[in-house]
């Protein structure tokens, strides 16, 4: 009997408009609306705003609303040396945080794992974890004292075991920008990110170790055969999801580590795409070509994104959609 | 049978062979190094901190404070600039936290209902900006065309809904098991009444990660400030922190602000040291609050990362 009456409701619910249906149920459209009205304007009017790249913006235009001009910003932004160069700093950066950057909290994690002593892993993660919680801000300060030329404790150390002879300007020179980018970065979310893998792995049946310890594994063996096999799904998914923000370098970080790219003996190595966009877009006021710039941004990451998606996809993997 | 598996498990425990030593070692290698370089920064400006600032100068100092003093402390809240930006901070958390909560919660909760007319077409204008978004300068003009710059509303209002934090939230919701909604129904709540009154309470976990989620975003934020907003009154901690960091003048005016005339009237080097006191203690103060609440969420947020990570 009541299997009879859920299996004949639905075909009648269904025939209903959306919007008799919407006025029955009131409540819960009074509790999505909200949301989704802030959506519209703070997500959805900005790609509205991509067309002003298509335009001539002028200074007291309404945004939308200029001369048309076709391609033009992007034929000039794809003569701009600036911009290339700020293409190749961003994909470098990106590039070394996807690779070099990704592989460091899977390792810390697979390592953790491997620890026995509960209270001292326990204490180790909830240290790891520290500074994904504070601002980009505080991270360049400290990493700013941690490098100093003058006493900081890296080229103290170094000079210590007389690895150099002169200290070290890590802030004065930009060639070692690109690593400081990769290892503050790395510093700041290696726990974080090993958050993933661990639930992952807490996940695995106790007794696929219990087994393979019978059967005389190794550690090594243990960790290749059960422990990455167990997480390989969960790394594909983030890397399927980094690749689609590759053209997306941390703007924080990269403004503070450059002192709001006030620090020009950087610039050189530190502009990415993104301080590219503020500094024509906002500061120099060429907000059409500023536009273009990060149009070519949110198309080449959405590009990027279906194509890693669709390689796991024919890697028989689990894809993002 | 038990037995046996014990047996055979301590065998093999006793029995190690190179490879495993190997991996012992590395493990211990790893941890000590991660412990240490992510401690250090942290203990050494904190020690900073609480040295005599003239003392300071003399360089050496690792984790501990060589001469302690509270000094630098008294120094930086006894200047109102560092009242204004922590209450700004601090309203700005409370008010966005709790109306990120209600506003992507209820969305969440609504979004997780089978029975929501025009589901489908929500979830996808849900999906679509987490894949493609407008940009840094049309969001510029959004706020600008909406009249948002230099007021406080600009903290609170584009942070209300996030894409990320409501499919975390959805997740769990679903997971409640529906026979909750249907009683409820039958009894014949309304939908405010089972999101806040039922849902809400037993959704502990989820509703504690994302209050973390949205409570660390607004108080690191920076970027909202150094975009949007000049006035003085508006600016939080992060944002007078990079002014003491940046603009040398600006430390050196916090510095003497505290500090008794005899201070101000030091060597340019005394004036300097106050400057790298001043900075470090203004960083640990900002830094308290999240560092002191985030052990004791813990166990919420690594469950919550989980719900993300099984739905994808």
């Amino acid at each position: 009997m009541k299997k009879e009456t859920s299996i004949a409701v639905p075909p009648v619910e269904k025939k209903r408009s959306f919007f008799s249906r919407a006025i029955q149920q009131w409540d819960l459209q009074v509790l999505v609306l909200p949301g989704i009205i802030l959506l519209l304007i703070f997500s959805y009017l900005p790609m509205y705003g991509l067309i002003m790249s298509f335009q001539e913006f002028r200074i007291g235009d309404f945004p939308g609303m200029s001369e048309w001009v076709g391609f033009k910003q992007y034929a000039s932004l794809f003569q701009d040396p600036n911009f290339f160069r700020a293409l190749r700093n961003t994909l470098v950066i990106s590039l070394l945080k996807l690779t070099i950057g990704f592989v460091c909290p899977i390792v810390f994690a697979i390592f953790l794992n491997e620890m026995r002593r509960q209270g001292l892993k326990k204490t180790v993660q909830t240290i790891s974890y520290l500074p994904h919680f504070i601002s980009w801000t505080v991270c360049a300060l400290l990493m700013f004292d941690l490098l100093s030329v003058d006493g900081g404790a890296v080229n103290e150390l170094l000079l210590s075991l007389n690895i150099i002879k002169e200290p070290i300007g890590f802030f004065q020179n930009g060639k070692y920008f690109w690593g400081i980018a990769l290892l503050t970065d790395i510093w700041k979310e290696l726990g974080w990110n090993s958050i993933i893998y661990i639930s992952a792995m807490a996940g695995v049946d106790a007794e696929m170790y219990e087994a393979a310890d019978i059967d005389g594994a190794t550690r090594a063996q243990k960790m290749w055969h059960i422990t990455i096999k167990a997480i390989k799904p969960t790394i594909i998914l983030l890397f399927i999801m980094s690749v689609g923000g590759i053209l997306n370098a941390n703007f924080d970080q990269i403004m503070m580590l450059t002192k709001n790219m006030g620090n020009a003996m950087l610039t050189e190595y530190a502009d990415v795409i993104d301080t590219f966009v503020f500094r024509y877009g906002i500061s120099m006021g060429r907000v059409s070509f500023g536009t273009a710039a990060g149009m070519f941004k949110a198309v080449i990451n959405f590009a990027l994104l279906l194509f890693a998606n669709k390689i796991a996809g024919l890697a028989g993997e689990n894809a993002l959609f | 049978m038990t037995e046996i598996k014990v047996h055979n498990h301590n065998k093999m425990k006793v029995k190690k062979v190179f490879s495993d030593y190997v991996i012992i070692i590395l493990m211990a290698v790893i941890m000590v190094v991660v412990f240490i370089i992510t401690l250090y920064p942290f203990l050494n400006s904190l020690a900073i901190s609480l040295n005599y600032a003239d003392d300071t100068t003399l360089g050496g100092i690792t984790i501990y404070p060589r001469k302690f003093t509270l000094d630098n402390y008294k120094n930086i809240f006894t200047n109102l600039t560092i009242w204004k930006a922590y209450g700004i901070t601090f309203s700005r958390t409370i008010i966005g936290t709790v109306g990120g909560l209600l506003i992507t919660g209820a969305m969440s909760f609504a979004l997780s209902r089978k029975g929501l007319a025009g589901r489908k077409v929500y979830t996808m204008l849900c999906l679509i900006p987490m894949y493609f978004a407008g940009g840094l300068i049309p969001t510029y003009f959004l706020i600008k065309t909406l009249g948002l710059t230099n007021s406080f509303m600009v903290y609170i209002i584009p942070s209300l809904v996030n894409v990320w934090n409501m499919i975390l939230m959805r997740s769990y919701f679903q997971s409640v098991p529906e026979a909750l909604e249907e009683s409820a129904r039958i009894d014949g709540a309304n939908y405010f009444t089972i999101f806040f009154k039922i849902y809400w309470p037993v959704s502990t976990p989820i509703i504690a990660t994302i209050a973390l989620y949205f409570g660390v975003f607004h108080w690191n934020d920076w970027y909202t400030t150094y975009v949007y907003v000049t006035d003085q009154n508006l600016r939080p901690m992060t944002s007078v922190l990079m002014s003491i960091i940046n603009e040398a003048s600006f430390a050196e005016r916090m510095a003497a602000m505290g500090a008794d005339a005899s201070a101000i009237g030091n060597a340019v080097k005394g004036k300097a040291v106050n400057v790298r006191s001043i900075t470090m203690a203004t960083m640990i103060t900002s830094i308290v609050p999240i560092v002191a609440i985030y052990p004791f969420l813990q166990r919420y947020f690594i469950k919550g990362i989980m719900i993300g990570s099984i739905k994808g």
